[in-house]
């Protein structure tokens, strides 16, 4: 009898999808994404007014689509801080590890429906696809939030970089915005200076390795004399790559076509001559390895990392072995300028046009990005208030905010780290940043770690990064 | 006496390797349930240990409060892999059913075509199975995942096989003279008799469904329907760098109820095999 | 005669009727989804979102195979295509020797094993579990610095320094070859020692009282007899091989190191769904791979029809032969051959 009811049940689901799929497969083609997103690009402002009227607290349901649990953390405290926003949301986190995130986000997107994704985060590594490339079409400009951007871009006073990568190229809108601001410094161990160099001034380092010159030179020499005290002075080359990359002129892709910007093809020789030279601990960033270092634990003490502010807070705290002064490397690190300026990560945030909830978008995304009030997201977020006091402490988009924020840390010996960031974040530009640049980098990576390890000539390592582009991407290689 | 010698010699032999090979088969999951018990800190001091420690709980706390979610990934997998097993196993006894009892002109080719198609493997079809499920948006619908069962040639070759020399055509020629109808035939009388052939293809029916990643991680993009699989491939990211305890503790999470249910059943699951090898 | 016939043709459209449900899941997701993905593989069809009713996406209007052309000419295939034979060359050989072995020594009467049945289940045990998890779990076996693998082998005193094994090509698709060879020689083991107690103890009988060795008996009486069995399984790990995608997909990012755990499943992924959604060439190496396999496919048919006329010929015989499998695994599933 069970099996009669099962199968009974399994004709109707089939029934049912036979008769489903002749239905709707007409429709269907002419992709659904595009009929919500008429009726709301049209008429923003009666949605906004209805949403509140028609729907109870916590009946509106947001999707939020990220790779870490940071954005869908800020939704959180936004629900809490607003209890009467009126809605609340899930949240699906995939991490970038294996691009996984990436195809489930743009299948999501593309899918459409109730599932679909109505805010998501995008990282600097894939961000431009989102906001200029394959995937922009689906992006909702923050004008049809009903955000005034013009006004508000002016009063949070935001970095320019983060409005160029977040505009939309085919109608000029603004569809992206990051609370970050990621210029990058080199954080070096302040014992480890001592020990070499007899100081750990942030003046006499930057000193010692260059900073601002605008080449690798003087960090190489910094380098061989860290070396006869048997020291790294990075952890791989995966921490140089990050200054070579996003400081180069040209991203990978110019016209559709392949391009290794001199600066980029350079980067061969400097991992070459790191590990020739044992200059470094031979790690792959995001590694166990790369992490021990943070610890003082690799093979030989390193002396920094290059990295954006939440490289200080999210990677090297949580991974220096201590929680307060005398514990691990914990308080044992400072920052100073790096031998050429650079830019590495950060996330944008994004509604989909496709939404329905345009009033609880708005309201999330315009806190996020460009609330500059001291209740807004950035200034917790700049002061480590966000969960509670004490917490860590990040450079933010908003030049207004960052001027009301004090960035004093124990971690870095009560240096105030925005000393030493708010310079650096002048390198940042969107200038060189591809969509594709998350996979092409992975390929450019692997290929170099081929080069130094000594399997292959420099030549045939191009050779096969270009052959690994051409075979895989939509990209046009000579 | 020599030759006794010789033979015991080879029996040890034998027992060294098999007990070795042992080993190697549990080796692995032993260690991944003792780390599963054990701190990060224990973990990254020697990352083999044979004595559970004492941090389950906290690994589980880590592991479920970064979003991961064994219990949607286990009873989405339950929901596919039951349907999908009852599907299979019901309309693959039906078919196999329609082939060895009546007479009809188009059997002998469509036994013949249900061979030849038996070995096509889901990979090559999925550009055109997703584009179909993306126009029909059905994309995170499980019904993609269980529907598709209803047609698996290679258990209705085995049932044919299988029911041949189990269900005399007799039975079912008695069952017409009492007057009962075709359905209620199979239903009532073949289906008993193929219950040994059921149960073991059930078995393989439901563990390759429950282990499918590849129709999974292409058709789902929503975490409410991740099935275990694309659950496991998520605790490779980021998010759980340097969180050994809670990645082992996220591995056994979906191993554990697998591993029970295998040895309460591995009797049959081996015999199974052979069964299936023999008649294939 | 003629009456039953009547019965016959009275009830033959049950026949039909009962066929239903198989055939249209059959047509709508196999049968189609293959004709879908071949015709795809004619097309324009890339990008995200797209579908073939979006303009510019259609049949392709000069040079129709050109992505099967630009697919046989990708060096990224062409390595992925090596890669997967040579790993699967390289687990079946161990595998199947291994499960020679342990079958010769399972189902020697001279020298029974105690506990047969247990080493069956324990050996059988790692093909059970899901390959995502193995494929995870193994990650973190070898993994660099602090995995398993390197705390075993530095405790042992074989390493000084841990090692980062997924660096090096060769560990990398060794590790691949391990986990399949790990995964697979329990199943075979059972399948083979289930064909050699389908041979006719007789058989067995007289080689023994003509004074035949263990190892003569070996390859003169079981393996011929087990011809049959061997293809089988030969075939069907050949395309389950040819498939192979959750292990080397999720044990070293990224399919590295230098492409040389990518197969040719992987790279139909990573051509349709990551990266420029390649669906076109996706569809062309979907369909490469599809005749590749139908071939192999017509070879299993052969096998198998051969094996049934086979059974025509040699009636009797033949049929005592799969009675006492019959009961054989009837004993087996009721618990009695453990």
């Amino acid at each position: 009898m069970k099996k009669l009811v099962a199968s009974a049940l399994c004709v109707c689901m089939m029934t049912g999808m036979l008769a489903g799929c002749g239905d709707t497969a007409q429709p269907a083609t002419d992709t659904p994404a595009d009929q919500p997103a008429d009726t709301t690009a049209d008429k923003p402002a009666d949605t906004t007014a209805d949403t509140p009227a028609d729907a109870p607290a916590g009946d509106v349901t947001l999707n939020v689509w990220a790779f870490t649990d940071e954005v869908p953390n800020m939704v959180q405290k936004y629900i809490d801080t607003h209890p009467d926003c009126g809605f609340n949301f899930t949240s699906t986190i995939i991490a970038t590890t294996d691009g996984a995130y990436q195809p489930a986000l743009d299948q999501a997107l593309a899918a459409g429906g109730a599932d679909a994704p109505d805010i998501y985060a995008a990282e600097s590594a894939f961000v431009l696809k989102y906001t200029q490339g394959d995937a922009s079409q689906y992006a909702m400009p923050y004008e049809d939030l009903g955000i005034d951007v013009a006004a508000e871009l002016k009063a949070a006073d935001i970095a320019q970089y983060t409005v160029d990568i977040g505009t939309r190229p085919s109608d000029g809108k603004l569809v992206g915005l990051g609370y970050q601001a990621t210029g990058g410094v080199f954080i070096y161990r302040r014992s480890i200076a001592k020990d070499v160099w007899g100081t750990d001034d942030p003046k006499t380092v930057a000193e010692k390795i260059g900073a601002g010159t605008n080449s690798w030179d003087t960090f190489f020499s910094a380098a061989a004399e860290l070396k006869a005290k048997g020291y790294g002075i990075v952890s791989g080359d995966g921490d140089i790559w990050h200054a070579v990359e996003n400081s180069s002129d040209k991203g990978w892709i110019v016209d559709g076509k392949l391009t290794i910007d001199p600066k980029r093809e350079a980067f061969l020789d400097l991992s070459k001559q790191l590990k020739d030279n044992k200059y470094h601990n031979d790690t792959q960033d995001w590694s166990d390895a790369w992490f021990a270092d943070m610890k003082g634990e690799g093979a030989q003490g390193i002396l920094g990392f290059f990295g954006p502010a939440w490289l200080i807070n999210y990677t090297l705290a949580p991974n220096c072995g201590g929680e307060k002064v005398g514990e691990g490397t914990y308080g044992d690190w400072a920052c100073c300028e790096p031998p050429i300026g650079f830019f590495w990560g950060g996330t944008w945030v994004l509604a989909n046009k496709a939404t329905t909830k345009t009033d609880a978008v708005k309201q999330i995304i315009d806190w996020i990005t460009l609330d500059c009030t001291e209740n807004g997201l950035q200034y917790m977020w700049a002061n480590g208030t966000f969960n509670g006091e004490g917490g860590t402490k990040d450079c933010v988009a908003s030049g207004t905010v960052m001027s009301m924020s004090n960035g004093t840390l124990d971690f870095l010996g009560g240096q105030d780290m925005f000393e030493a960031f708010v310079p650096a974040n002048q390198y940042a530009n969107g200038k060189n940043l591809t969509q594709y640049d998350e996979t092409i980098n992975g390929y450019w990576r692997e290929q170099v770690r081929e080069y130094t390890a000594g399997n292959k000539t420099r030549e045939a390592a191009i050779a096969d990064f270009k052959q690994n582009v051409a075979d895989n991407l939509d990209v046009t290689v000579e | 006496m020599l030759d006794n010698k010789e033979t015991k010699i080879i029996k040890v032999f034998i027992y060294i390797v098999c007990v070795i090979l042992t080993v190697l088969s549990i080796l692995p999951f032993w260690i991944m349930i003792v780390n599963a018990t054990r701190s990060t800190t224990q973990i990254q001091q020697h990352a083999v240990a044979f004595i559970p420690s004492t941090y389950m709980m906290n690994n589980f706390k880590i592991l479920t409060g970064k979003s991961f979610n064994p219990m949607v990934g286990f009873k989405n997998s339950l929901i596919v892999s039951t349907f999908a097993t009852l599907c299979a196993t019901y309309f693959s006894t039906l078919t196999a059913y329609a082939v060895v009892v009546y007479d009809w002109k188009l059997k002998n080719a469509f036994f013949s075509f249900v061979m030849a198609v038996m070995m096509i493997p889901a990979q090559v079809t999925m550009i055109g199975f997703y584009q179909m499920a993306y126009k029909l948006g059905l994309t995170n619908s499980l019904l993609m995942l269980i529907l598709p069962s209803v047609a698996a040639p290679s258990m209705v070759f085995f049932m044919r096989q299988y029911m041949i020399p189990s269900l005399p055509l007799e039975i079912v020629q008695a069952a017409r003279i009492d007057g009962a109808k075709e359905f209620y035939t199979f239903n009532i009388i073949a289906l008993p008799i193929m219950k040994p052939a059921i149960a073991t293809q059930a078995i393989f029916s439901f563990v390759s469904s429950w282990n499918n990643l590849f129709t999974p991680m292409v058709l789902l993009t929503k975490q409410e329907k991740y099935t275990m699989p694309i659950m496991v491939s998520l605790l490779k990211g980021d998010i759980y760098k340097t969180e050994y305890g809670a990645v082992y503790m996220g591995l056994t999470l979906t191993v554990l109820p697998l591993i029970i249910v295998y040895l309460f059943l591995a009797k049959y699951i081996v015999a199974g095999v052979a069964l299936g090898s023999v008649k294939g | 005669m003629k009456n039953k016939n009547n019965i016959n043709a009275k009830y033959s459209k049950f026949g039909y009727i009962f066929v239903i449900p198989f055939t249209i899941a059959f047509l709508f997701f196999m049968l189609y989804p293959i004709f879908y993905t071949a015709f795809i593989g004619f097309t324009g069809l890339k990008g995200l979102g797209n579908t073939i009713s979006t303009p510019g996406m259609g049949l392709l209007k000069e040079n129709i195979f050109k992505n099967f052309k630009d697919v046989i000419a990708n060096g990224t295939f062409q390595q992925s295509m090596k890669n997967t034979v040579k790993m699967w060359v390289l687990n079946f050989i161990p595998q199947i020797l291994l499960a020679l072995l342990l079958t010769s020594w399972f189902t020697d009467k001279r020298s029974k094993v105690q506990g047969e049945g247990i080493f069956k289940v324990i050996f059988y045990l790692p093909n059970i579990i899901t390959a995502a998890t193995v494929a995870i779990l193994f990650g973190a076996i070898f993994g660099y610095p602090m995995g398993p693998m390197n705390d075993l082998l530095a405790r042992f005193g074989f390493i000084d320094e841990p090692v980062h094994f997924f660096l090096s090509k060769n560990v990398a698709q060794g590790v691949v070859i391990f986990i399949q060879t790990w995964m697979w020689y329990g199943y075979t083991t059972v399948n083979i020692i289930a064909g050699v107690n389908g041979i006719s103890p007789e058989i067995f009988e007289s080689a023994e009282v003509d004074g035949a060795s263990r190892t003569q008996t070996f390859f003169q009486i079981t393996l011929p007899n087990i011809k049959t069995i061997m293809l089988f399984i030969l075939v069907t790990s050949l395309i389950g091989g040819l498939n192979m995608f959750d292990i080397p997909k999720l044990l070293v990012t990224n399919s590295g190191p230098d492409n040389a755990t990518k197969t040719t499943s992987v790279f139909i992924y990573d051509q349709a769904f990551a990266g420029s959604y390649l669906y076109n060439k996706a569809g062309a190496a979907s369909m490469i791979m599809f005749v590749i396999i139908v071939i192999l496919s017509a070879i299993l048919f052969y096998i198998m029809r051969d094996k049934d006329e086979a059974a025509l010929k040699k009636m009797k015989k033949q049929q005592d032969k799969l009675r006492l499998a019959e009961i054989k695994a009837q004993e087996l599933l009721n618990g009695k051959g453990m």
